[in-house]
C-alpha cells in the first residue's frame, strides 16, 4: 500500500508509544494505574481520577463508527479522494474515540453505527495511521 | 442579576471595517489600519483616546495560510498608542468584545480597539483553491497531531462529522438546511460590502459539489481578504460617544472536551455557552429582533439556533425550511449581512458583531431590520464558545 500523504505527527512524551505501538499494528491508550479509567488522546494524566501513572492498554475488539465524513476535496497533491474519515469508539471502553481513515468498502457505504475492526495504513512521514476496516 | 454586571460597564462605541473581498491588494497591516481608523472614527473618539489594543489570533497562531495578520506591535507602533492593557489571544476569546469589555470594567483602559484581519482569500487563490492545515509547519502538533495525519486537512473535515451526527440522530436534511444558506445569500445581496451577492437557490446548493460530506461548497464559509475593528469603551464614556450599544449580557462557557474529534454530543453544540448568557439577563429567546450567530459553516449556525433557545435541539431543520422566519422580515432575521457563508470569513464574531451593531443603530441600509432592539451574538461553538446579547442604546 502506497503512504497516505498528509502532514505527520509532531511525536511527544505523551504520544510517543501510541506511535509506535501502531507501527505495530496495535492500538494503545492510556490507562490509569490508580482507578483504570481509559484516556485518549494520551495527557500522562487521568481524565477520571487526575492520577499521574499511567500505564498503556492495547484496544483489541471491533469498534462503532460515532461520525464520518467523506472527504472530497483534494487538499494536497497526491492526495487520493474521496475517502472516509471515521470516528470511532469502543463497547467498553469509555472515554475512548479514535478518528482515522476508513477502508474495506467504498467511501459512500460508510455509516454511523456501522461496524469495524482495528487497523493502521502506512500514512506521512512513514507513520501508521489509524486505518479502520469495514467489517463483514 | 443587574446593574452590577461586569459586562454592563462597558458599551460597544465603535465598529469599522476595511474594503472586503475574495483578493485585497493590500497588505494585512494595511488592512488592519483603515478597520482601526474607520471604528475609532465611528465611536466618535480620536485616536489619542485609545489606551487598550487586543486583536484575535495573537502570535503566530493557527498553521492556516492568510489566517493571522495585523501585528499587535507594529499596529501600535504605526499608531504611536500608549496602552495601559493589552491583549492577543489565541485560545480564549469567547467574543471580540469580550476581554476588551472585562479591561474596561475594570479599570484598566478606557477605550480598547480590538481587530481581526484575515487574508484568507489571497492564500486561497494562491493554493488554488480553500488551503489546508499545515502548509507552514512540516508537522502537525498538539491537537492537529490526530488529524493531519489521517486526512483530516481542513476546518471543513473537522466540522462535516457534526453536520453528519446532528443529521442522523434528528432526520433532519440537506434540503432543510440549504435555506440557511440560501437566505442570507439573499441578505448579503442587499450588503455592498458582502463577498457573494448574487441570487443562490436551493437547487444551486443540492447541484453544488460536495467539500466533505455532508457539506458542499455553500456549507462552507467564503475565504476573504478584509479587517474589522471593534472599539469597546467604558460606560461611563457614554455622553462623548458617538452611538453606543449596551451589552446586555455575554458568556464564554466552555463545558465538555475542547477539541474537534473529541467532543462528546456532536448533536448538540453551544448549550453551555448559551444557558450561562441567559442567566444574566431577564430577556428572553422571544425578545431577540435580529441573529448574528456564528456560521463558519451551515452546522454551526444550527447549533447556535437550537442552543440559544430560538428552537428546540433537532428542530433547525423545520424551523428554517423555507426561509420565512429566518428572512429580513421573519421572526428572527439571522446574519443579516450575509454571514460568513456570503459575507466573508471575517471569522471569529467579528463580522457578526459589526452587524449586530449597525442594526441596533439603524444604520444597517437597506437590509436594516425595523426597530431592531435587541441582537444575539455568537461565536464558535465547541472548542470555543461565546454567546451575548446587545441592546439598543436608548
Ligand atoms: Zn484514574
Amino acid at each position: 500500500m502506497d503512504a497516505t500523504p498528509g502532514i505527520p505527527p509532531a511525536v511527544t512524551e505523551e504520544t510517543g508509544p501510541f506511535w509506535a505501538a501502531a507501527r505495530e499494528g496495535r492500538l494503545v491508550v492510556e490507562q490509569c494505574a490508580s482507578c483504570g479509567a481509559e484516556s485518549f488522546p494520551p495527557r500522562g494524566i487521568c481524565r477520571s481520577c487526575r492520577g499521574r501513572t499511567m500505564v498503556h492498554a492495547e484496544i483489541t475488539g471491533r469498534g462503532t463508527v460515532y461520525s464520518l465524513t467523506v472527504n472530497h476535496q483534494r487538499w494536497l497533491p497526491g492526495l487520493q479522494v474521496p475517502y472516509a474519515i471515521v470516528l470511532v469508539e469502543f463497547p467498553g471502553h469509555p472515554g475512548v474515540r479514535v478518528a482515522g481513515r476508513l477502508r474495506g468498502c467504498p467511501p459512500e457505504e460508510a455509516a454511523i453505527g456501522m461496524t469495524v475492526d482495528i487497523g493502521f495504513e502506512p500514512g506521512p512521514g512513514g507513520f501508521a495511521i489509524p486505518s479502520f476496516v469495514a467489517a463483514p | 442579576m443587574g446593574t452590577d454586571l461586569l459586562e454592563r460597564r462597558a458599551v460597544i462605541s465603535g465598529v469599522g471595517q476595511s474594503a472586503i473581498g475574495r483578493r485585497v491588494e493590500r497588505s494585512g497591516l494595511q488592512l488592519t489600519l483603515d478597520a482601526v481608523l474607520a471604528a475609532v472614527e465611528d465611536a466618535g473618539l480620536t485616536l489619542d483616546d485609545i489606551d487598550g489594543l487586543a486583536m484575535f489570533p495573537g502570535g503566530g497562531a493557527a498553521n492556516l495560510p492568510g489566517y493571522a495578520n495585523g501585528n499587535l506591535y507594529e499596529v501600535q507602533d504605526a499608531l504611536r498608542i500608549t496602552t495601559t492593557w493589552r491583549q492577543g489571544i489565541i485560545e480564549g476569546m469567547a467574543l471580540p468584545f469580550y476581554g476588551p469589555a472585562m479591561a474596561v470594567a475594570t479599570g484598566q483602559a478606557r477605550h480598547v480597539v480590538v481587530w481581526r484581519t484575515v487574508k484568507e482569500g489571497s492564500a486561497a487563490r494562491a493554493a488554488g483553491g480553500r488551503p489546508a492545515y499545515g502548509a507552514g509547519k512540516p508537522v502537525a502538533e498538539g491537537p492537529l497531531a490526530w488529524l493531519l495525519p489521517i486526512g483530516m486537512l481542513s476546518p471543513v473535515c473537522q466540522v462535516a462529522p457534526y453536520a453528519a451526527r446532528y443529521m442522523h440522530e434528528y432526520g433532519v436534511t440537506r434540503e432543510q438546511l440549504a435555506w440557511i444558506p440560501v437566505t442570507q445569500r439573499a441578505h448579503a445581496a442587499l450588503n455592498p460590502d458582502a463577498v457573494y451577492r448574487s441570487a443562490l437557490t436551493v437547487d444551486d446548493y443540492l447541484a453544488a459539489r460536495m467539500i466533505s460530506t455532508p457539506m458542499c461548497l455553500y456549507d462552507c464559509d467564503v475565504p476573504a481578504d478584509g479587517a474589522t475593528a471593534i472599539v469597546v469603551s467604558a460606560a461611563g464614556t457614554a455622553p462623548a460617544l458617538r452611538a453606543p450599544v449596551r451589552i446586555e449580557a455575554m458568556a464564554g462557557v466552555v463545558e465538555g472536551r475542547p477539541s474537534w474529534e473529541q467532543w462528546e454530543d456532536m448533536g448538540r453544540v453551544g448549550h453551555g455557552a448559551a444557558r450561562a448568557m441567559w442567566a444574566r439577563t431577564g430577556l428572553r429567546p422571544g425578545d431577540v429582533d435580529v441573529a448574528q450567530l456564528y456560521d463558519g459553516f451551515t452546522i454551526e449556525a444550527v447549533w447556535w439556533l437550537e442552543a440559544m433557545g430560538f428552537c428546540g435541539t433537532g428542530e433547525a431543520g423545520a424551523f428554517v425550511e423555507g426561509g420565512e422566519r429566518i428572512a429580513l422580515d421573519g421572526e428572527l432575521p439571522l446574519n443579516t449581512w450575509g454571514g460568513q457563508l456570503s459575507g466573508g470569513r471575517l471569522h471569529a464574531a467579528f463580522g457578526h458583531t459589526a452587524e449586530a451593531v449597525r442594526q441596533l443603530r439603524g444604520e444597517a441600509g437597506a437590509r436594516q431590520v425595523r426597530g431592531a432592539e435587541v441582537a444575539a451574538v455568537t461565536n464558535v461553538g465547541g472548542l470555543e464558545a461565546g454567546a451575548a446579547l446587545l441592546t439598543r442604546w436608548n
